[in-house]
């Protein structure tokens, strides 16, 4: 029973921070139709930054996470800017970008490790001492997550449902010229999709830095995870890709319990395959 | 009178493919026109070359003494020239409310957005009892209400529809000729891209609000009066 208990718990904090990582991907996706292969590479620089704030600064770990999310979001409107903008109008603007984004991917992971170095850093935690869930211990910077991700999922969610510029974001998604002739600014509305979803894989990263060590690399696993979420979840809403993100969680946790840390991502990718084979269109997608 | 729209030489097409050779043409502030010629001569390029979605490789585009050529689009929406596209889907995932809230987007069209809310729900009841239904589950009819709705949600001071009537029944034709015959009335001028003359000519005294002319596609320069 407690077992199964904290297996639930670690699920759940997986399921967090996929839903984080994932919904970002997820908004590129359905605004631009563009896979961002350097979105665990934001993430990564996000954490550097908000280390660098909080810990070499010394401006505290709110701070902290502040400047990384809104630095990996102005990161990511350079981006957008430099190596997706060029493309739009290219035939294959989605291989092109996937190359264009696994370079900056690259850039960005060297780029880190020559100003950072090679040293394991760690943020402290935004908030100390332990909370019990379930009969569990788990420290109070987890639990933070496990509310944190719930609530910025629904404000995301929210933003593109009921406000005009999420709205629009939607629109440019669905049809770019209808977008245009009611007077959005398609480029615009693009820029926009990219900060936002770039802003929350730094905040994921920020947060993820007192959990796991901030490494150059720190971004790839993270990202795996988000892409077999995002597909898992039928390449479309923002709900379907959030269920799918608390479901891989909890099956991971399962998973490193029954077939061990060694294991699990191979289990995880036979099993989306076996998924895709039976649902072509993802678990929560149409037929 | 300086006209509302001028249109002066104007060249476009797509990469390497011009459609448009030199085209002029112009529209005063109290007429309407219909355009029409065959499949593919370029009369959907016009309109986009219009509203910038194309970019014109020559030629200048006027409207309302200020020259709009090669401005974005939503400039070109800003000023209230505009454009309901040629079998518009427009949103399929958003409902039909939703898309009309939207189609406010500018900001001369978000003052005074509720009443012509309004306004096109009563010139499209049918919209108005499929409020949240999603536009890709709309029937081609009403998908064109819907495309027509949005236009008008923009505040146009000019507005230029293509095709819309395109496949639609007799009776739907009747019921959308009515309506775009109600919106002439109420103001508004309007460039009307159609393939069936009978039907441009049969709500011709609805739509002309001053000169009702006929133009051909670009090259015959040939301006009857019907
Ligand atoms: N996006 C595009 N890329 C390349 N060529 C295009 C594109 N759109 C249209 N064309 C070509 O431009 C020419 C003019 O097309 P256009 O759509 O303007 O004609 P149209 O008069 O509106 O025809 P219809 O009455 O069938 O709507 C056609 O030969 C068409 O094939
Ligand atoms: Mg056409």
């Amino acid at each position: 029973m407690d077992t199964l208990l904290a297996t639930l718990v670690s699920g759940l904090v997986l399921g967090s921070l996929y839903a984080l990582m994932a919904s970002g991907l997820s908004l590129v996706w359905t605004t631009l139709g563009v896979f961002n292969f350097a979105h665990g590479a934001l993430m990564m620089v996000g954490a550097f930054i908000a280390w660098t704030v909080s810990e070499a600064v010394g401006a505290g770990p709110v701070a902290g996470v502040v400047a990384g999310t809104l630095g990996a979001g102005l990161i990511g409107i350079v981006i957008e800017r430099l190596v997706i903008r060029p493309f739009y109008a290219s035939r294959n603007m989605l291989l092109v970008t996937a190359m264009t984004t696994l370079a900056v991917t690259i850039i960005l992971e060297r780029g880190a490790q020559m100003i950072w170095g090679p040293r394991l850093k760690q943020l402290p935690p935004l908030v100390d001492g332990e909370i019990r869930l379930f009969g569990n211990a788990i420290s109070a910077h987890e639990a933070l997550l496990l509310v944190a991700a719930p609530v910025i999922l629904i404000a995301l969610w929210r933003f593109t449902v009921s406000s005009k510029i999420g709205r629009s974001l939607r629109a440019v998604g669905q049809n770019q010229d209808s977008a245009a002739l009611i007077g959005v600014d398609v480029p615009k509305a693009f820029a926009l999709a990219f900060a936002i979803s770039a802003a929350l894989a730094g905040l994921t990263g920020a947060l993820l830095g007192s959990i796991r060590f901030i490494t150059p690399a720190m971004g790839s696993e993270p990202l795996t995870k988000a892409m077999i979420v995002v597909i898992f979840g039928g390449l479309g809403s923002l709900g379907s890709t959030a269920g799918a993100a608390y479901l891989i969680g909890f099956i991971e946790a399962f998973l490193v319990l029954w077939v061990g840390l060694y294991w699990t991502p191979f289990a995880l990718f036979l099993l989306m395959i076996l998924v895709l084979l039976l649902r072509p269109n993802g678990i929560f997608g149409k037929r | 009178m300086t006209p509302l729209l001028d249109v002066k030489d104007v060249q476009a097409g797509y990469g390497d493919m011009r459609v448009l050779h030199g085209l002029s043409l112009h529209i005063g502030a109290e007429e309407s026109i219909g355009l029409f010629g065959p499949n593919g001569h370029g009369k959907t390029t016009l309109l986009k070359t219009i509203s910038s979605l194309v970019r014109p490789t020559a030629g200048s585009i006027t409207f309302d003494g200020i020259d709009i050529t090669g401005r974005k689009p939503p400039a070109i929406v800003e000023a209230g020239l505009i454009h309901a596209p040629q079998g518009n889907t427009l949103f399929g995932n958003m409902r039909i409310a939703e898309t009309l809230e939207l189609a406010a987007f500018s900001k001369r069209a978000s003052n005074g957005a509720q009443k012509r809310l309004d306004e096109v729900y009563a010139l499209f009841p049918r919209l108005a009892e499929r409020k949240t239904q999603l536009a890709k589950t709309l029937s081609g009819g009403e998908r064109q209400m819907l495309s027509i709705g949005c236009a008008l949600m923009c505040a146009p001071r000019l507005l230029m529809l293509d095709e819309p009537t395109l496949g639609l029944s007799p009776r739907l034709k009747e019921e959308l000729g009515a309506a775009i015959g109600e919106i002439s009335k109420s103001g508004v001028p309007l460039i009307v891209v159609e393939q069936d003359i009978e039907f441009l000519l049969s709500h011709r005294p609805a739509i002309s609000g001053g000169a009702w002319r006929r133009r051909a596609r670009d090259r015959p320069r040939e301006r009857a009066r019907p």
